[in-house]
């Protein structure tokens, strides 16, 4: 899905509608119409990794009021990609990220990936180690010592991307329907 | 070709126009007929292929020779070179007929067991055909994995394997699989086969409505086997993926779809044609992607209306309509014509321009056993349906004859030559010879099995059918 790739501007060999480099800026309150959309298809993707990650009926709704909170939340990171060239201004993939405080482990300050989506056509090429990368810089910045992800632990293609840019898991996060 | 089936989720699509009564009405009584029959010479022949002797034996004592101690010899040479199979044993010309019965004919999952009448059916075929010894074979096997792993244990008796009524997607993940591990050729017919008659076809209608590939426009209604691989093979002869336009019961297949998350994780094949063709540019439903195209290719749902004449009505002029749904047309031909279509083909023998897989497989298999070949990549496909094409041009081409009829048998030794050579021309041939060689031995190896049959049922072996009249010609 994701190919490592500092640039984010690598030519493979596919279709020219693949060779999609993008670029990444801090999210803004009129992208909101662009940004829940991506949101809610990231958390059905998620559903279909694990039934024990049902989308709720009220997604869009909880999408935007959550989006909506953290661009005021100075704790909180949401990142809008645009494309370039023809597709330059149109918001093709997002990030969410956070700063939480490790109460009882150092580093203190910990930065976590909460969502990145991009869209199908803007992906490979780099485009995701861009996105994250720009993150982690941001992240950096606001004194993040340790940088974490979160995504469904049946989703190998992202432990793959993760590990390519040297995450590995730390933490295990078990669940149980009652 | 009886591949076209109806999608997983079939909806029902109101009728453009109601198909007249009489071929419908005419058709269920006629297929209501022909299954009785079909059942009723089953009970009676039980079985359609046997194993006939290819050596003489003139008395027990052949089978030193044949059998134990003389053949201990023969296994000795191909145990110190195991390729000599091919030149001591009839691997040079056996296949297996291979299936899960995960998806036979319309009828969908219906398992190994109720799927050995249709694969001794295509075994059949195979050997009247093509002069192919094909073994029926269904196993019971519950993923595709199994599936890879039966192949490969099994291929040290073949010379190539066709899988046959394999649910899709898991066909693309075996074909794939066994086209990257085995040594011999892995066809499937309802992708491979489809989609190189299909091309045959419409290279020819192209011709005569004055197109070429690179300027045309096309849509493909239905996203499953056939309809991929065509699209596929589309793309490889030069058709612009962003003139092309897939379309399934979702609507367009487009790269911002909402469906495509899923389709990355369970069918990255359609995944693949959906960011690479991206709709063609359009969006929405069929009839919007249907404006303004050159070609409609439909292999979707078998019901008459499911593509409307008003459709072809708003395609560029002179269109060319392929409704490959069996038994009913996606439209029916004389709606189609009536709608403007240049070009009409169906998936039915009793309409002009049967788009039928049955030109295909025999001649590709005569001609990659015949060079044998280590596999069949698209290249051969493609050269197969370019000289159906060719074949069927120099004989002349109209708007009611682009392919060949089944009785027009004499051009597969030239489709099966075509294939050798491309075989040759790849570097992927063991046997090296001229196209004119490959061809004399496609002829003489095609043909007699026709003569075999006939010689079998004027000798009485084969029983002549039980519910007709013994033909006078032959007074005892």
């Amino acid at each position: 899905m994701k190919r490592t790739n500092p640039s984010g501007t690598e030519s493979r060999p596919d279709s020219r509608a693949q060779r999609a480099p993008i670029h990444a800026r801090p999210a803004q309150e009129s992208d909101l119409p662009a940004l829940i959309p991506l949101i809610v298809r990231l958390k059905r993707l998620n559903e279909e990794f694990d039934p024990m990650l049902k989308v709720r009926p009220d997604v869009e709704a909880q999408a935007e009021s959550v989006l909506r909170a953290e661009l005021k939340n100075p704790k909180s990171l949401v990142i809008a990609a645009e494309g370039t060239g023809p597709d330059k201004d149109k918001v093709i993939g997002v990030l969410r990220a956070a700063i939480r405080e490790r109460p009882f482990y150092m580093p203190e300050a910990e930065g976590v990936i909460l969502d990145i989506y991009l869209l199908p056509l803007y992906r490979r090429h780099g485009a995701g180690q861009y996105m994250v990368e720009h993150a982690i810089a941001l992240l950096k910045e606001r004194g993040a010592g340790i940088v974490t992800v979160e995504f469904p632990a049946q989703n190998e293609i992202a432990g793959r991307f993760y590990a390519t840019l040297g995450f590995r898991p730390i933490t295990s996060h078990h669940a149980r329907i009652l | 070709m009886v591949e076209a089936r109806p999608p997983r989720s079939r909806k029902s699509v109101p009728l453009a126009s109601p198909p007249p009564e009489e071929t419908a009405e005419s058709e269920a009584s006629q297929t209501a007929a022909l299954s009785e029959r079909a059942l009723r010479l089953a009970r009676y022949y039980r079985g359609k292929v046997e194993t006939v002797p290819k050596v003489p034996v003139r008395s027990l004592r052949d089978f030193s020779l044949w059998y134990t101690p003389g053949i201990a010899a023969v296994s000795e040479e191909i145990k110190r070179d195991p390729a000599r199979a091919f030149d001591l044993t009839g691997r040079w010309n056996t296949i297996a007929v291979l299936t899960d019965g995960s998806r036979v004919l319309g009828l969908g999952n219906i398992g190994p067991q109720a799927a050995l009448p249709v694969m001794e059916g295509k075994a059949l075929l195979f050997k009247y055909l093509g002069g192919v010894d094909a073994v029926p074979l269904p196993v019971d096997v519950s993923t595709p994995e199994a599936l890879i792993e039966t192949a490969l244990r099994i291929a040290p008796a073949f010379g190539g394997i066709n899988l046959e009524d394999i649910a899709s997607p898991n066909c693309f993940q075996v074909l794939e699989e066994l086209q990257r591990q085995l040594p011999i050729p892995v066809w499937h017919d309802d992708q491979l086969g489809t989609a190189a008659a299909t091309l045959a076809g419409l290279i020819n209608a192209l011709q005569l409505t004055g197109r070429t590939l690179a300027s045309t426009r096309t849509v493909l209604l239905g996203a499953g086997a056939a309809n991929l691989a065509t699209a596929r093979l589309l793309i490889r002869l030069g058709h612009d993926p962003h003139q092309l336009t897939l379309v399934d019961h979702n609507g367009v297949l487009h790269a911002e779809r909402e469906d495509l998350d899923e389709l990355q994780l369970r069918n990255r094949w359609k995944y693949r044609i959906a960011l690479e063709t991206d709709g063609g540019g359009r969006r929405g439903t069929l009839a919007e992607a249907m404006a303004g195209a050159d070609v409609i290719l439909a292999a979707s749902t078998p019901v008459p209306g499911t593509v409307r004449p008003e459709w072809v009505r708003s395609m560029a002029p002179h269109p060319i309509v392929f409704a490959l749904a069996n038994p009913l047309p996606e439209i029916w031909p004389a709606d189609a014509r009536a709608a403007g279509a240049a070009v009409v083909a169906t998936g039915r023998g009793d309409f002009p321009n049967q788009v039928n897989n049955s030109l295909i497989f025999p001649c590709v298999f005569r001609g990659v056993l015949d060079a044998r070949a280590r596999s069949i990549p698209d290249e051969i496909v493609i050269a197969a349906a370019e000289e159906l094409a060719r074949c069927t041009s120099t004989r002349g081409i109209t708007e009611q004859h682009i392919l060949p009829t089944m009785d027009e048998r004499e051009v597969f030794p030239h489709v099966a030559a075509a294939v050798a050579e491309s075989a040759v021309r790849l570097g992927i041939a063991r046997v090296r010879a001229t196209r004119e060689e490959f061809y004399e031995r496609a002829r003489t190896l095609m043909a007699r099995p026709a003569a075999l049959t006939e010689a079998l049922q004027r000798s009485g072996l084969v029983d002549p059918m039980p519910d007709e009249p013994v033909p006078p010609k032959n007074p005892r």
